[in-house]
């Protein structure tokens, strides 16, 4: 088991490195992005419009955060990953336009598992339930674009040193953690059960 | 008669904060538990995490998960200990508390999706009220539940030839359901199963089992008792583990509750809870005397 700290922008020959069962941190300003920053992200790109941000070797994160209100800035109180597989229609456009790292939890599925490997992508499941011990990772809250779509739909940027532990989940290789368990939970309730 | 008004409301309160910044002891005893016993790497480092999680949130006051999830609450009173004005009482304290930034605004209308930006709405918080005319005290619970977790409930109407010899046809059912929603419903996670009546009931009788039963007690039932034993060992024989990225716990409990049906139907409804138990109960005397639930 590799464990290693990668900055972002992430690069793809470093990402198609990793393997299911590595251990990452990452470095430098992750975004947040949930059911609405994705649906309004894929309206900007069939409109033409330019997004907020460049994806070019962005990590996304599934979250949306508890934040307190300053004059001009907010105060991360505490975040965590929401359920990866709501933004499973999106994968396909998010590593096309350069995407490299989602971090979130429960994993996605198969339209993932072939944009990864395309454009070189991996899963980085975080700890799930773990809101403070996550947001101690968060230096601060560099900008929010899109906040009216509501706090947690909004795309919160965090600035970080060092995020994680996060376990890759699902690599670049066609591999994914989540699909080998079910695999063998399957198998063993047809032997218990019959098919 | 009806309970002291001032009084009532800060209980409330004092339930809405409690159950933003810890999560109850039963829950935190089987996570414990849990890392004890547990043999995968991953899933220890996740529940090492976890526990690491909770006693931060308590030191710095801090929420224990970034999503409220959806509130329901739940009320038995009975002739002595009439509940008054319990709804604004929980609908008040709700907002305070998301003004006090202990709780994210999540709450949003189901179509628009917009959202009221303090957790207020219709029906939020959920209340489920029960009437026990001798009953002495006041009991509340309020219960927030993750809703990543809904994504992987389930419900079916089924007949007595589906349920099966023995029931192998309900067990069959849950354990695959609990393999599809695999670590969705941020395990080690505990499965709520609601089963009668029609599929209302059921739903209802799946969230109350999870949301105000100690998830360390016993089924008074024996039926329904030793099939929580039965499912809980094969859930846990998965190997979805902590997070779902492998492991020995999967779940922390399995709650079965129960009503009668028709003879037609058996209708059963899965209800995920996940590890962060959320939730607060009490119940109040109208002596002033007060017993915590959890």
């Amino acid at each position: 088991m590799s464990e290693k700290i990668l900055s972002i922008p992430l690069q793809e020959k470093e990402i198609r490195e990793l393997k299911v069962g590595d251990v990452v941190y990452l470095q430098g300003v992750i975004y947040t992005a949930r059911d609405m920053a994705h649906l309004r992200m894929r309206d900007y790109l069939e409109e033409g419009k330019e997004l907020p941000v460049s994806l070019e070797g962005a990590a996304i994160f599934h979250a949306g955060p508890v934040v307190k209100e300053k004059e001009n800035s907010y105060d991360l109180v505490v975040i965590g990953p929401t359920t990866s597989i709501r933004m499973e229609p999106y994968s396909q456009m998010i590593c096309e336009k350069g995407v490299r790292a989602i971090i979130g939890k429960g994993g996605m599925a198969e339209g993932s598992m072939k944009a990864f490997a395309k454009y070189g992508c991996v899963y980085l499941q975080a700890a799930p339930g773990c809101a403070v011990k996550i947001a101690e990772d968060v230096e601060e809250i560099e900008n929010v674009y899109w906040l009216e779509l509501g706090v947690p739909e909004a795309m919160w940027l965090l600035k970080t040193p060092k995020f994680g532990p996060l376990v890759v989940a699902m690599d670049s290789h066609g591999s994914s953690i989540y699909q080998n368990i079910k695999k063998e939970a399957l198998e063993k309730i047809a032997i218990k059960y019959g098919e | 008669m009806m309970l002291d008004q001032k009084m009532l409301f800060d209980e409330v309160r004092e339930l809405v904060t409690r159950s933003c910044l810890t999560i109850s002891p039963d829950a935190q005893k089987l996570l414990e538990q849990a890392l004890s016993k547990e043999t995968n790497e991953t899933a220890q480092s996740m529940l090492k995490t976890m526990l690491e999680n909770l006693k931060l949130a308590q030191e710095k006051n801090k929420p224990v998960c970034q999503s409220p999830g959806f509130p329901t609450v739940y009320i038995s009173f009975g002739n002595t200990t009439l509940p008054g004005n319990i709804k604004e009482a929980f609908q008040t304290a709700l907002v305070e508390a998301t003004k006090a930034g202990l709780m994210r605004p999540s709450i949003v209308h189901p179509l628009t999706r917009k959202n009221s930006g303090d957790n207020s709405g219709p029906g939020v918080p959920n209340f489920e009220f029960d009437y026990n005319p001798g009953q002495d005290y006041l009991e509340m619970i309020i219960s927030f539940k993750g809703c990543g977790a809904e994504l992987g409930n389930y419900m079916e109407i089924f007949t007595t030839v589906k349920l099966g010899k023995d029931l192998a046809g309900l067990k069959k059912k849950i354990v695959e359901t609990i393999v599809n929603a695999g670590g969705k419903p941020c395990p080690p996670f505990v499965v709520g199963i609601g089963i009668g009546g029609q599929m209302d009931v059921a739903c209802k009788l799946s969230r109350k089992a999870v949301s105000t039963r100690r998830w360390d007690d016993e089924n008074p039932d024996e039926l329904y008792g030793s099939l929580e034993k039965e499912l809980l060992e094969q859930i846990n024989s998965l190997g979805i583990g902590a997070a779902g990225t492998g492991g020995d716990t999967t779940a922390l409990a399995v709650k079965i509750e129960g009503a009668s049906t028709h003879t037609a139907i058996a209708p059963v409804a899965i209800n995920f809870h996940c590890w962060p138990a959320r939730r607060a109960g009490i119940r109040l005397y109208p002596d002033g005397k007060k017993e915590i639930i959890f």
